[in-house]
């Protein structure tokens, strides 16, 4: 497909902007619910790197030894889930 | 907890600067992470953070290239005296040029004079925490410049923020050193280093990079990291 000129593309858009507003499409699709760090107690070691490469803070050490994050200051962005040597980390949707 | 443990965190202090309320960078902010331990390797000295001071001059005596002006901390360790702590996001144009990859900074702070000079990345923080304390307690002036990935502006997915500077680590493109009283000191060292197009291939910002300018990079490497094993290798002796 060829790459189309500006003035086709203002043209798309400006249709897209008239759809929108006539209610006839949605600008954006449903909101989704972001995936948050949840902990598997069995594989998780406590090594804490997690904790070490968090970079909002958000993950806090709990008092039996294990880890957790606060689901307000987590940015869903999964760096502790990619940097986890024992994989005992997995993002999903949290009520 | 259990006698037996893993737990590497427990050697650092627990406060945390960012709470309550977090901050406003953007997830997966590899400055924020910096920033995160730059405060923990500080907290037990006695640093006065509150009269810590951002530096944004282009063209400051340490800033890292003639274009793009890293944001520099300055905490001031006494009347005269001040520890610089580099945060360095790169350039996120895609006009991006092999030479802009080379720090210019660690070289300039070292001839003006500073006693501790450091290269430091989030992805090795027991490193970073060691040579930010290192800064504090040295005699004069220190220079620390910390490579901080940005997922939006290099185009990388937010989880990768650690695995990212990680391999800047690995390919030599950024080697973690420090020039402590003049005596070089290569603190990370790989005997059998990544390419550096392992490391190109997974930004978005070099998309347009052709193979020739992923080879001058390659060369530029490791000619850079060359000298510099020569250098510490003649300090030793």
């Amino acid at each position: 497909m060829a790459t189309k000129s500006s003035k086709q593309m203002t043209a798309v858009s400006k249709l897209l902007d008239r759809l929108i507003a006539d209610g006839k499409l949605q600008a954006q699709g449903p909101e989704k619910n972001p995936l948050k760090p949840v902990w598997d107690k069995l594989i998780c070691a406590r090594c804490a790197l997690c904790y070490l490469y968090c970079p909002d803070a958000a993950i806090s050490r709990q008092e039996d030894g294990y880890f957790d994050a606060d689901q307000e200051l987590c940015k869903s962005c999964g760096i502790c889930h990619r940097e986890c040597w024992f994989g005992a980390i997995s993002m999903q949707e949290v009520e | 907890m259990d006698t037996y443990s893993l737990f590497a965190g427990q050697f650092l202090p627990f406060t945390e600067r960012y709470l309550p309320g977090g901050h406003n960078a953007v997830l997966g902010s590899g400055t924020a992470l910096a920033l995160r331990h730059v405060y923990k390797a500080l907290e037990d000295s006695k640093a006065d953070l509150a009269q810590a001071s951002w530096d944004e001059t282009p063209t400051g005596v340490f800033a890292q290239s003639d274009e793009t002006a890293a944001p520099v901390l300055v905490i001031p360790k006494s009347d005269t005296e001040n520890l610089y702590i580099c945060f360095d996001a790169e350039a996120s144009s895609k006009k991006i040029k092999p030479e802009q990859l080379a720090k210019k900074g660690p070289a300039k702070a070292a001839a003006s004079g500073c006693q501790y000079v450091a290269t430091a990345s989030p992805s090795h923080p027991f490193d970073l925490i060691e040579k930010i304390r290192r800064g504090w307690s040295a005699a004069g002036a220190a220079y620390i410049h910390i490579l901080c990935p940005c997922p939006v502006a290099w185009g990388f997915e937010t989880e990768n923020t650690v695995r990212i500077a990680r391999m800047a680590v690995e390919a030599r493109v950024f080697p973690l050193y420090e020039i402590a009283e003049g005596h070089y000191n290569i603190t990370v060292e790989d005997q059998s280093p990544r390419k550096a197009a392992d490391y190109i291939s997974r930004q978005g910002r070099f998309s347009t990079w052709k193979k020739n300018q992923i080879s001058v990079l390659q060369t530029q490497t490791d000619d850079k990291y060359a000298q510099l094993q020569n250098t510490a290798a003649h300090e030793i002796n």
